[in-house]
């Protein structure tokens, strides 16, 4: 079941599976534990994407040659899309917050606490 | 009080013509807000009736009429040996006199708050007793009408105003460093195209909430200016509505903040809405979007490409969000499935139209941009194709865009597509997708919003900036 969820929502992502993305996912799965376990799997991939996607981009560094950026805005629209699917409203919200916050720092220049945690603690909105 | 006619073909002996539809049109054209709408039948064979339209109920009425009144039992009326002055095409009608007496001529149907006031099950119909024949009804809309400046509001003014507040709400709470760069982004002008059709779809079902479907309104537009910073990043542009872009202006890295601020922004207030369905559509819409721009990309490398690879991109990049806007309004509005699935395919292929006439603008000297700017950032672009395509042109443009690009190749392109046969059929294909969105339109139930929607598709392929 998980491995066919996987299989589907990394259609055009494949190749991050081995570059990171695999690791992120184990380590939200056990983020994910409170949540219905037949959305975790969406839930902890999401998390992932939001991640991978944020460092492929450059976001707080130095920008990604366009191809690059253009594959880190489609792991965060499918991160956007697993949650709708998978997440409760405020979990979407709180994700959705992260990444203002980030975003906004990374925009003034000001640096922000690990995505990774700040992620983990998102999933606490819905727990 | 306004005075008109209704006009129609019937096409059948006997008929029921459902009028409620254009009923309704006619409300909102008027602007009648409190009132009556009254008909007469200005024939002596054709009635009026208020009654369920479902067809094996309007079958049993015409059995019953014909058992009331049978077509063949002996009328004085048709025996023209005894009548004088008769015309020489006069019809053999006296059982459809007489069925039509058992009707009614006249028709009163009250407005209340600009809406036709109708029960779930009625409607409103011109029964043809003696067709098929051309016909009219005389109506009359009387009683309290909106004033002219308040009609425009509820045709569209003061609900864009509505938008416009809500946006400049959300930028002010922003910090600035990503505010400033999308204010300037949006104070440069933009269609409000999309926004436009939420707040128009959100009419259509029952629960119409101005100030909720302003908020969703608002997050489309930001969605849009978001993809659009990145889409400039990618593209190289300069310039977008006469201003530097994001990129240009601020660096690639604050672009990629801007965008990626206003993309999460977008998806919270649509989250926060708390409709599945909105939040569902608006993220396939997304997802779309961004595979759509990696393809484009991609297909860079065989610019000027084809037509399936151009219709396949563009259904992703531009027209996703068309179809998203549209569904997403009638979904908050808690519209039926049937609706929200014409509305969505409305939507789809009046995304495709206006990105070809986005197309043509880019050969159009009139329309304030640098003319061959998507020849230059050899982004897909219809005329190109067609212009690639084409026996007599084809072969240089394709050298052309084989080569480097200077002004003088760009402007030499440009000059090949308009000499071309290019432009007009983009536009006539434009024209027959915008034909065929309006058609989507024909079965569903728009509670009088039809002739802006169809005006709306018409204008946004017949431009020229």
């Amino acid at each position: 079941m998980n491995v066919q969820v996987l299989d589907r929502e990394l259609e055009r992502l494949e190749g991050l599976w081995a570059d990171g993305l695999s690791e992120s996912y184990r380590s939200y799965l056990e983020a994910v534990g409170d949540h219905e376990p037949s959305a975790q799997t969406k839930l902890a991939l999401a998390a992932a994407l939001i991640e991978v996607g944020l460092r492929l981009q450059g976001l707080g560094g130095r920008a990604a040659p366009p191809p690059t950026l253009l594959m880190g805005d489609l792991c965060l629209a499918r991160a956007s899309r697993l949650l709708a699917d998978a997440a409760s409203q405020s979990v979407q919200v709180a994700f959705a917050r992260t990444i203002e916050g980030l975003s906004a720092a990374a925009a003034s220049g000001n640096p922000s606490r690990p995505v990774r945690e700040l992620l983990v603690h998102a999933f606490t909105a819905g727990a | 009080m306004i005075s008109g006619r209704l006009r129609f073909e019937t096409s059948r002996a006997m008929e029921f013509v459902d009028l409620t539809r254009r009923l309704r049109d006619e409300v909102r054209r008027s602007g009648l807000r409190n009132g009556r709408i009254h008909l007469q039948s200005l024939h002596t064979t054709l009635g009026l009736a208020i009654n369920e339209n479902e067809p094996l109920l309007l079958r049993d009425f015409q059995k019953l009429l014909e058992r009331l009144v049978p077509r063949d039992a002996g009328y004085e009326h048709d025996d023209f040996s005894r009548r004088f002055e008769i015309a020489v095409d006069e019809p053999v009608n006296g059982h459809a006199h007489c069925r039509q007496l058992l009707l009614t001529g006249f028709a009163t149907v009250l407005v209340e708050e600009g809406k036709v006031l109708l029960g779930r099950w009625q409607s409103v119909f011109a029964v043809e007793l003696d067709g098929p024949r051309h016909r009219e009804l005389a109506m009359q809309l009387d009683g309290e009408f909106v004033e002219k400046a308040g009609f425009e509001e509820r045709d569209g003014n003061g609900e864009a105003r509505l938008v416009e507040i809500e946006l400049a709400r959300q930028l002010l709470v922003d910090p600035d460093p990503v505010a400033l760069p999308m204010r300037r982004l949006m104070e440069a002008g933009g269609k409000r195209l999309r926004p436009r059709l939420v707040q128009l779809t959100s009419q259509v079902g029952p629960r119409h909430d101005p100030l909720r479907a302003a908020l969703l309104a608002a997050a489309v537009e930001l969605l849009h200016n978001a993809t659009l910073i990145h889409d400039d990043y990618v593209d190289e542009s300069t310039h977008r509505r006469g201003r530097p872009t994001v990129a240009a202006a601020e660096g690639a890295e604050r672009a990629i903040a801007v965008g990626d601020f206003y993309f999460a922004k977008a998806t919270r207030l649509i989250a926060e809405i708390g409709n599945a369905g909105v939040t569902s559509t608006m993220a396939e819409a997304l997802e779309a979007i961004c595979a759509s721009q990696i393809d484009d990309v991609a297909l860079r490398g065989a610019f000027p490409g084809d037509h399936d690879s151009y219709l396949s991109v563009v259904r992703g990049k531009t027209a996703a969000l068309f179809a998203a806007a549209c569904a997403s309004g009638a979904l908050l509005s808690e519209a039926p499935a049937d609706v929200v699935g014409a509305l969505r395919r409305y939507g789809d292929l009046l995304g495709v139209a206006f990105q070809m006439a986005d197309d043509m603008v880019d050969f159009s000297p009139s329309s304030g941009k640098p003319v061959g700017l998507d020849i230059r950032q050899r982004v897909l672009s219809l005329p190109l194709i067609y212009a690639a395509e084409d026996r007599s042109v084809g072969p240089e443009v394709r050298r052309l865009l084989e080569g480097s690009l200077g002004d003088d190749e760009v402007g030499r392109v440009a000059k090949l597509v308009t000499s071309s046969d290019a432009l007009r059929r983009v536009g006539e294909e434009a024209r027959g997708l915008v034909d065929a969105a309006v058609r989507e339109l024909e079965s569903i139930e728009l509670d009088g919003l039809r002739p802006t929607l169809v005006s709306l598709a018409r204008s946004a392929v017949d431009r020229t900036a």
